[in-house]
């Protein structure tokens, strides 16, 4: 009974960080160009997945990263540039969204439908309809997470954070991300098996 | 009784999370408990569905508005930024955090205020005025039963052979200061103590009392001259003696 979930793997190099935090320092506008360039679609992603809006998804992209360029001289280094990045997007996000909820709306393949495209050539026609029905209740389910579980969800399960660093992000003990984890998978299982 | 494992640590191991001391018996359990065994599964089943959900391609041209935008802002000055913690400190978005940020600076502020002495002014209870009931005064006392003892503003006063009043305590104490009845700093002290007029009887008695707990004073009443030079009555000459028992 092996456990092989793969995660997008990010490339958390602490000297790199610094050395693009001291060219920024420096006025090299070609540093946050390449800090967009880690972090952008990950900003994006977490932002969609919290709001539910991809217009408002992009606007909270470029805010948190104007406010990234802003302080982005100021990082001392105590945390990786990847955990400093997220803990901005998730304030700002919960700063935003707890003054003005957007409308939710398809996010995930056809906007029309809101079916999920899931492509994978080792499955048949068969399996990925039941994939992606299965990914459109997930999906569904996801939205409808109270914030709290849903940002810990999302932070492990799609953008591939460990608990370390979801701790560091959330400003919680790593024991209550693996609680808010936990419970935000249990609050999505009861709602795929009400859906069955 | 079969005791199940909870859904936190079903998810940790999920998370490759458990060590391998709690694997063991959580893989044991799942095999031969279907409940828990199908709670994994469906857990399993949530994991793999948020996984294979697809990415979102940010708009390509939102990397072009962010570095255009970036270049027009320059980067926050020091000063700034210091005033931008102040500015979430006193004004805080959350409405639990407003309150907890204005119930802090009052604590601040109070403190403050306590250290700087600058709170005495709103936090001294008002004193009440010293009592000045009297219960026995000095006048033409009898002549078989003698008043020595009166108590004003809450102090006693003992009669002493001298002809002045003495505060219980202080009879063998020197008056550091001798104020005249009359002077200013005397009648201040007699408005403060307007009881003692009482005491100073016309005739020149004087009366001896701890002011502020620190200064031994004497009043001395000094009778104002008469406008008729002959009628002048001189105080008699101060002594102490031995106080007289009630």
């Amino acid at each position: 009974m092996g456990v092989a979930t793969v995660y997008p793997s990010v490339h958390q190099d602490v000297a790199l960080d610094v050395e693009l935090v001291e060219r920024h320092r420096c006025g090299d506008l070609q540093a946050f160009d390449e800090v967009y360039g880690r972090f952008g679609e990950m900003v994006y992603n977490l932002s969609l997945r919290l709001s539910g809006n991809r217009e408002e998804a992009a606007d909270l992209t470029q805010e948190v990263f104007l406010r990234i360029y802003r302080h982005l001289g100021s990082f001392a280094g105590r945390s990786t540039l990847k955990t400093w990045v997220f803990r901005i997007a998730i304030n700002h996000c919960r700063d935003r969204l707890s003054r003005h909820v957007p409308p939710m709306q398809s996010i995930d393949g056809d906007p029309e439908t809101g079916s999920v495209a899931i492509t994978d050539p080792a499955r048949g026609p068969e399996e990925l309809a039941v994939a992606a029905d299965e990914g459109r209740r997930v999906m569904m389910g996801l939205a409808q997470l109270p914030p709290v579980f849903r940002e810990a969800v999302v932070l492990r399960d799609l953008e591939g954070l460990s608990y370390e660093e979801i701790a560091e992000v959330l400003g919680v003990r790593v024991g209550t991300v693996r609680s808010r984890i936990a419970r935000g998978r249990d609050h999505l299982r009861l709602h795929l098996e009400k859906g069955l | 009784m079969i005791r199940h494992i909870s859904t936190e640590d079903l998810s940790a191991y999920l998370d490759s999370e458990l060590g391998f001391a709690e694997i063991v018996p959580l893989e044991a359990h799942c095999a031969s408990c279907t409940e828990c065994g199908s709670r994994l599964a469906s857990l399993r089943r949530v994991v793999n569905g948020l996984g294979n959900l697809p990415r979102a391609e940010p708009p390509a041209a939102l990397r072009q508005q962010i570095r255009r935008q970036a270049q027009a802002v320059p980067p926050t000055p020091g000063w700034q930024r210091r005033l931008d913690w102040l500015r979430l400190l006193l004004f805080p978005v959350r409405p639990a955090l407003r309150t907890a940020s204005a119930f802090g600076l009052a604590m601040l502020a109070g403190v403050f205020a306590i250290s700087h002495g600058v709170a005495d002014g709103f936090l001294r209870v008002s004193e009440p005025p010293p009592r000045e009931d009297v219960e026995a005064y000095a006048g033409e006392a009898p002549v078989l039963l003698r008043q020595t003892t009166s108590e004003v503003a809450g102090r006693k006063f003992v009669w002493t052979d001298d002809g002045g009043w003495v505060q219980r305590g202080l009879e063998w104490a020197t008056p550091e200061t001798q104020l005249d009845a009359h002077s200013p700093q005397g009648r201040a002290l007699l408005t403060r103590y307007s009881g003692l007029r009482l005491l100073l009887l016309e005739d020149g008695s004087s009366v001896i009392l701890r002011d502020n707990l620190k200064t031994v004073v004497e009043i001395r009443n000094v009778p104002t001259p008469p406008r008729v030079m002959s009628g002048a009555s001189q105080p008699r000459p101060g002594r102490r003696g031995h106080v007289m028992s009630a």
